[in-house]
């Protein structure tokens, strides 16, 4: 599938398309995506009608975009903070700003976007051309949106638009959860983005920068432009978020920041760069809001909740790692 | 990797070769750019503090450089044991739950006997320090990445207290520990006297035994230190548990500052042990640093935090100036901190760390930068 373009396969066996498998993130998250739902669809029973589908992929998505944008910048050896800023940010600007009807609606999605590609490009600034630490450049971004979103709206309050709020969360012509075919479609997105020479040159940065400048790759362009992709997909989670609550707070992202990572490090992508993909980390990110719901339908109380995420945390990791190195060949 | 035991760390033993290369390394660094990088952080605060005057005439007094200075003794204590982890290449998001932990306990089993402080707060640090040693076990046996190992353990740590707790700790805030922070001892507050301690004895230990120079060397290249015979998981485990302790310390430091505790006082303090540890200029893939530097760099913060507060802005405008000014500060230290890594190939490449041999590039990586 996707995760694996960069790898290198040297071993000739006949089993290689197996391990391969095996050693997709992708893939072994999504098998156990698919035992937590047979769990909680026991737990739960009504879950298989559209409504609750709909109602699913609505909470998924957020989480699910700001994890693939978080897994570009990963995939160049970066961490991105930033994300927590820009959705809080997005997230007042859209319930304070935006008005009712399709044409405020679309502003408000471009209002998001350029929010989001604003920050990451000087994320992306800061990073390639200023030289300086990911993770130092990216909190002090993350801080000022904060602030900023502060500033648009100093309490939980303002109120999205009920276009917003109902044509991107409802399913579309009654059919089809909007959430699930937005996803479909950064999936098919970053298909395209992957084969190009940009996403070719992402796999390269982060896998060995210094052999990447010397193939011809433009290593802080590609780095520039990683940020600024990251930057958007936090600007589209930011309004999904607030279609989803429908409402504004100036901390909404800060649950993200951790959650992210978590969904990152669950769908298999390295947090030293070079290896993994978004598809990956949105199913990883499917998978953690799945457990909330699962683990809250089964009637667990909230202390024992966190302690679950916890550990089914270190499982996925565990069972992402493992099988990646029985792709690679090797025991470990 | 039989020469080389536990006991071994804290005596002055003869030092391998890796090791010996990367103190060779090390001490380029600290007469140079890192050495600059401190005295620049230490002179931006004390020039900060002065020039705070003229925003409000109580301000660049004595009393609120002692002021700041209590708000950042949490972060200081905090900053070594983050700075030893990010040093050894590792991250630990667990130190807000753990401070929180440390404070909890502190709070429950301190109360108001004095004797108690004898006994409890060595039990804290013992138990935080096994939470820390338990993260450094899930990164090398597991092989987990420590963001994901040290993030599942502040979940759990946090959901076992909440249960515990019912959600409301109940206890008794020490009052021997209250009075470290009001009484005075030849005119400073007690906890500075600590502090100063604390920094000496935490210099001491990153910068001049072989125990800190074992953590550098495995910072900069963990297959370099390994061939070199160093116990490189033990020393990270070591890194982790140091930083459990050091989180437990803080947790009982700002019970007796708050005089309470709370299931999220430690929480708001993860985010600047990361900060100061990073605009102290140590590299988070590891290798890097001082905790000199650290210490300069929580006080950058606590003070620009401190002097933000006092112009009398939202809180909106106020932390917009913050991140600024962290992002400038980062801009105008760069230079002296010669971050060869973040650059572009021609200084030297982070891959070189995860292979053989990666330690012997690291003189020439800074000395062409300094």
């Amino acid at each position: 599938m996707s995760a694996f373009v960069s790898r290198k396969v040297s071993d000739q066996t006949a089993d290689r398309s197996i391990r391969l498998w095996l050693g997709n993130g992708a893939l072994v998250v999504s098998i156990l995506y698919v035992l937590l739902f047979a769990f909680y669809a026991a737990a739960q029973g009504d879950v298989f009608g559209l409504q609750p589908m709909n109602d699913l992929a609505n909470d998924t998505l957020p989480l699910a975009l700001a994890a693939a944008g978080g897994t570009v910048v990963m995939l160049t050896g970066g961490f991105d903070l930033s994300v927590a800023g820009v959705i809080s940010l997005v997230n007042v600007c859209i319930a304070t700003q935006i008005g009712d009807g399709p044409l405020n609606a679309l502003w408000g999605l471009l209002l998001a976007i350029l929010i989001g590609l604003a920050v990451g490009m000087v994320n992306g600034a800061l990073v390639a051309f200023g030289k300086l630490q990911s993770i130092a450049s990216t909190l002090a971004t993350m801080i000022v949106c904060s602030g900023l979103a502060i500033v648009v709206l100093d309490a939980p309050g303002g109120n999205v638009s009920d276009f917003i709020a109902d044509n991107a969360t409802d399913p579309i012509l009654g059919v089809f959860p909007a959430a699930g075919a937005i996803a479909l479609v950064i999936v098919l997105l970053w298909l395209v983005v992957r084969s190009t020479a940009f996403g070719v040159a992402i796999y390269a940065v982060g896998a060995d920068e210094t052999a990447a400048s010397l193939a011809g790759v433009p290593v802080l362009r590609t780095k520039f432009l990683a940020y600024s992709l990251g930057g958007i997909c936090y600007g589209l989670a930011g309004f999904m978020l607030s279609a989803v609550t429908a409402t504004g707070s100036p901390s909404a992202g800060t649950p993200f920041l951790l959650l992210m990572f978590a969904a990152i490090a669950i769908g298999g992508t390295s947090f030293a760069g070079g290896y993994g993909g978004p598809i990956g980390s949105m199913v990883g990110a499917a998978l953690l809001v799945l457990l909330q719901k699962a683990l809250f339908s089964a009637g667990v109380s909230s202390f024992y909740t966190v302690i679950f995420q916890g550990a089914i945390m270190i499982l996925a990791v565990l069972v992402g790692g493992i099988s990646a190195s029985i792709a690679a060949g090797r025991s470990r | 990797m039989t020469k080389t035991s536990p006991s071994e760390h804290a005596t002055a033993a003869p030092v391998p070769e890796a090791s010996a290369k990367a103190t060779a390394a090390r001490s380029g660094f600290r007469i140079g750019p890192e050495g600059w990088t401190t005295l620049a952080l230490f002179g931006l605060t004390v020039f900060m503090i002065l020039a705070s005057r003229l925003i409000s005439s109580g301000f660049g007094s004595w009393q609120q450089a002692q002021a700041i200075l209590l708000l950042s003794s949490f972060t200081i204590v905090l900053g070594f044991g983050q700075g030893l982890v990010i040093l050894i290449g590792g991250l630990d998001l667990s130190v807000g739950v753990v401070m929180t932990l440390g404070g909890i306990l502190a709070y429950r089993w301190i109360g108001t006997s004095l004797v108690a402080l004898f006994w409890a707060i060595p039990c804290i640090l013992l138990v935080t320090g096994c939470v820390g040693a338990i993260n450094g076990l899930g990164a090398t046996l597991l092989r987990l990445p420590p963001f994901i190992m040290t993030l599942a353990t502040s979940l759990i740590i946090y959901g076992v207290f909440l249960g515990f707790t019912g959600g409301q700790p109940r206890g008794v805030a020490s009052p021997a520990l209250t009075s470290a922070y009001t009484s005075t001892f030849a005119g400073l507050p007690v906890i500075l006297w600590l502090l100063l301690i604390f920094i000496i004895l935490a210099t001491l230990v990153q910068s001049h035994s072989s125990f800190g120079r074992r953590l550098y060397a495995v910072g900069t290249s963990p297959m370099a230190a390994y061939i070199a015979g160093l116990p490189v998981r033990l020393l990270i485990v070591a890194a982790y548990a140091i930083s459990g302790a050091t989180s437990g310390l803080a947790g009982i430091l700002l019970v007796g500052y708050a005089t309470g505790a709370t299931l999220t006082m430690g929480q708001s303090y993860l985010l600047p042990s990361v900060a100061a540890v990073v605009v102290g200029g140590a590299s988070i893939l590891g290798g890097r640093g001082t905790y000199l530097a650290t210490v300069g760099g929580a006080l950058l913060l606590t003070t620009l935090s401190t002097i933000i507060e006092a112009l009398g802005l939202a809180e909106g405008w106020r932390t917009v100036i913050y991140g600024l000014v962290i992002m400038l500060a980062l801009l105008a230290l760069r230079e002296n901190m010669g971050i060869g890594w973040a650059l572009t190939p021609k200084f030297r490449n982070t891959a070189s760390r995860s292979r053989p041999g990666g330690a012997g590039h690291k003189p020439n990586k800074t000395g062409g930068n300094g």
